[in-house]
């Protein structure tokens, strides 16, 4: 019999399971009949397992939506949304400091120090981390480059976006939990029918 | 005979003019490279009966009088495939031409057959031989070319949109290879080949042979190239829909989204449930588990120990910082006890001995007289009883008050009286 004490009990505290925070349990995941027994074993608590589209991110979610579920769900949904402009104003701060073709996406590494040094050369990109590290959901009052992007980076940690492997060295690891906030995205741009351009050329233009 | 003489008299003349004109591009090779590296020449660099050669030999052309010199297109294209320069290298399959001119060539073949001309069999024979390996071999550069790109990652541009590009580009080629592939019509080959058995070996055997594995090979780059672009354009969405939608929030800084979650059906990615912590407790009820449970008290009894352990410690610390207040007082309370012990020595020595509070002064000591005098006497009481016989004890008195028998101390006067 497979132990899923541990998996079960990171799934209920409500974290996101992905490849790169919990290895060993996302490889568990990718078995259906583990799976199943979760679904089974989570019924009783009026929970299921979810994930996003591509199936890259685990999550729990209610079986059935009464009420204190969908008062929670919509308080939540509220929370999300306040952080989102900020979140992805950091993705595009981030790809244009780095001259970087894509957005971060999970398992790719982000070098703090590279990313201040390249701010700190450009007061654009200064000003835009300054913006950024003012926003309430990264709550930076500092003044130096050094100090907001570690504040961001902390942030970002403690929401579940960024892991840091090793405490003292300045690296994170981009979690899967980037990948359920672009469909996060990609959900809410088709559901409010939200006309962005898709065209390239109108970035290009920009 | 005059027909043979006449194409070898054309053969040589091709030769010596082909290796003069390689020679000419030899001597002439530091200035093309630049040409081909610059996109151009300009014509005031080079001597004017250098640049005549070099223009009615083909090698460089002038679009207009105002423009530099360019290599013409063949040139550029030798260049290119001699340094493997892929940027710049094309891939030509022109395959229909190519196996027209092999069907011209067979049907040269057969002409010389009937008509017994041996020399021309041979001669015939080696094109059809040459124009196969053409064939397979211009097949065989493409291939390679297109997977020298594809391993560089099209590390030669560095935009993701030219990248798309590049990438449509190589498939375009593809698709043309392929095509060109298709032109090859075995069937066709075979009848052609008829009963040859060496034009047959050549036609059929060697050119299946080699067409398919460049057919796989070109199915492989394919498949490679279509992830590639999968990649991209998965890359350049993800940063499109960030950038967007960063544009799109800033210009409605309101924008609220609708209420999934009083829908009958809540989609997937809203429905995040709230976390749930597990707790558990011990089962008193089960008696197979009371091992385990002695197990886990005594654990427990020995870190409650460990703890109470370290309280002891930490109380012991606050014993320390008391104790370093203490000391402070207790510094003091000696120094008053040796000073009233000065006074007792100071009398024994001196001829007339001052009062206790004569003395205070005298010596300069910061107690307050009150305290002092209530050592001088609490000395007294101490000494052994022999010792204090040894010393005469005047206290000057005053009364207090005339209803009661209270006597204030007012001062000491200590003499000693050797025995």
């Amino acid at each position: 019999m497979m132990l899923l004490g541990p998996l079960l009990e990171t799934m209920l505290a409500g974290q996101f399971v992905c490849a790169i925070t919990y290895e060993e349990l996302f490889a568990k995941l990718q078995d259906d009949e583990v799976r199943e027994r979760i679904d089974e074993y989570l019924k009783p608590l009026n929970r299921r397992l979810a994930a996003n589209h591509d199936h890259s991110v685990y999550f729990l979610a209610y079986r059935d939506i009464d009420d204190p579920a969908r008062a929670h769900l919509k308080q939540q949904l509220a929370v999300v949304m306040s952080s989102l402009l900020p979140l992805l104003e950091w993705l595009a701060y981030v790809q244009e400091a780095m001259g970087s073709d894509a957005v971060l996406s999970a398992d790719d590494t982000l070098k703090l120090q590279e990313l201040i040094v390249k701010t700190e050369d450009n007061p654009s990109l200064r000003q835009r981390l300054q913006d950024l590290a003012n926003d309430k959901f990264f709550g930076s009052s500092a003044d130096s480059v050094d100090a907001q992007a570690k504040q961001i980076a902390r942030r970002l940690v403690e929401h579940g976006y960024l892991i840091q492997p090793h405490g003292h060295r300045l690296y994170f690891t981009v979690t899967g939990k980037i990948d359920y906030l672009l469909d996060l995205v990609r959900f809410i741009r088709d559901e409010e029918n939200i006309p962005l351009d898709d065209s390239p050329r109108q970035t290009e233009l920009l | 005979m005059a027909k043979f003489n006449d194409n070898k008299h054309h053969v040589s003349n091709l030769f010596e003019v082909g290796t003069e004109r390689l020679k000419l591009i030899g001597d002439n090779a530091k200035l093309l490279m630049q040409g081909y590296l610059a996109g151009g020449i300009d014509p005031s660099t080079v001597s004017e009966r250098t640049l005549r050669r070099l223009i009615s030999a083909r090698v460089l052309y002038q679009p207009d009088d105002s423009q530099a010199l360019k290599l013409r297109h063949p040139v550029t294209q030798l260049v290119a495939a001699l340094v493997t320069d892929e940027s710049r290298r094309a891939i030509h399959a022109d395959i229909a031409d190519k196996l027209m001119s092999i069907h011209s060539f067979v049907e040269g073949l057969r002409e010389a057959q009937r008509t017994g001309d041996s020399l021309r069999v041979d001669s015939q024979m080696l094109r059809i031989d040459e124009a196969v390996y053409d064939l397979t071999s211009q097949f065989e550069e493409a291939i390679f070319s297109l997977w020298h790109r594809l391993n560089s990652n099209f590390g030669f541009v560095n935009n993701l949109s030219d990248k798309i590009r590049e990438n449509n580009r190589a498939q375009q080629q593809i698709n043309r290879l392929i095509d060109g592939l298709s032109l090859i019509d075995f069937d066709e080959l075979i009848e052609l080949a008829a009963n040859n058995p060496a034009l047959r070996k050549i036609l059929v055997t060697r050119l299946q042979q080699q067409m398919s594995a460049h057919q796989g090979s070109l199915l492989e780059v394919q498949k490679r190239l279509v992830e590639l672009m999968t990649r991209f354009r998965e890359q350049q969405e993800r940063s499109l829909l960030v950038l967007n939608m960063v544009g799109f929030l800033r210009e409605h800084p309101s924008f609220m989204v609708g209420d999934y979650s009083y829908r009958s059906q809540v989609p997937t990615l809203v429905n995040y449930a709230a976390p749930i912590v597990p707790a558990a407790a011990v089962a008193l009820d089960k008696p197979e588990q009371q091992p385990e449970l002695v197990n886990l008290v005594h654990t427990l009894y020995r870190e409650l120990a460990i703890k109470a352990k370290t309280e002891v410690v930490s109380v012991t610390a606050a014993a320390v910082n008391i104790s370093a207040q203490q000391q402070v007082v207790e510094a003091r309370q000696q120094q008053l006890k040796e000073d009233a012990m000065r006074y007792f020595i100071h009398v024994c020595e001196a001829i007339q001995p001052p009062s206790a509070l004569v003395f205070l002064v005298e010596q300069q000591l910061q107690w307050s007289p009150e305290v002092w005098l209530f050592q001088v006497l609490a000395e007294y009481n101490t000494l052994p009883r022999h010792e204090q016989q040894l010393f005469s004890l005047t206290r000057a008195e005053r009364q207090e008050s005339r209803f009661n028998h209270l006597q204030i101390i007012e001062d000491i006067e200590v003499r000693y009286q050797a025995a």
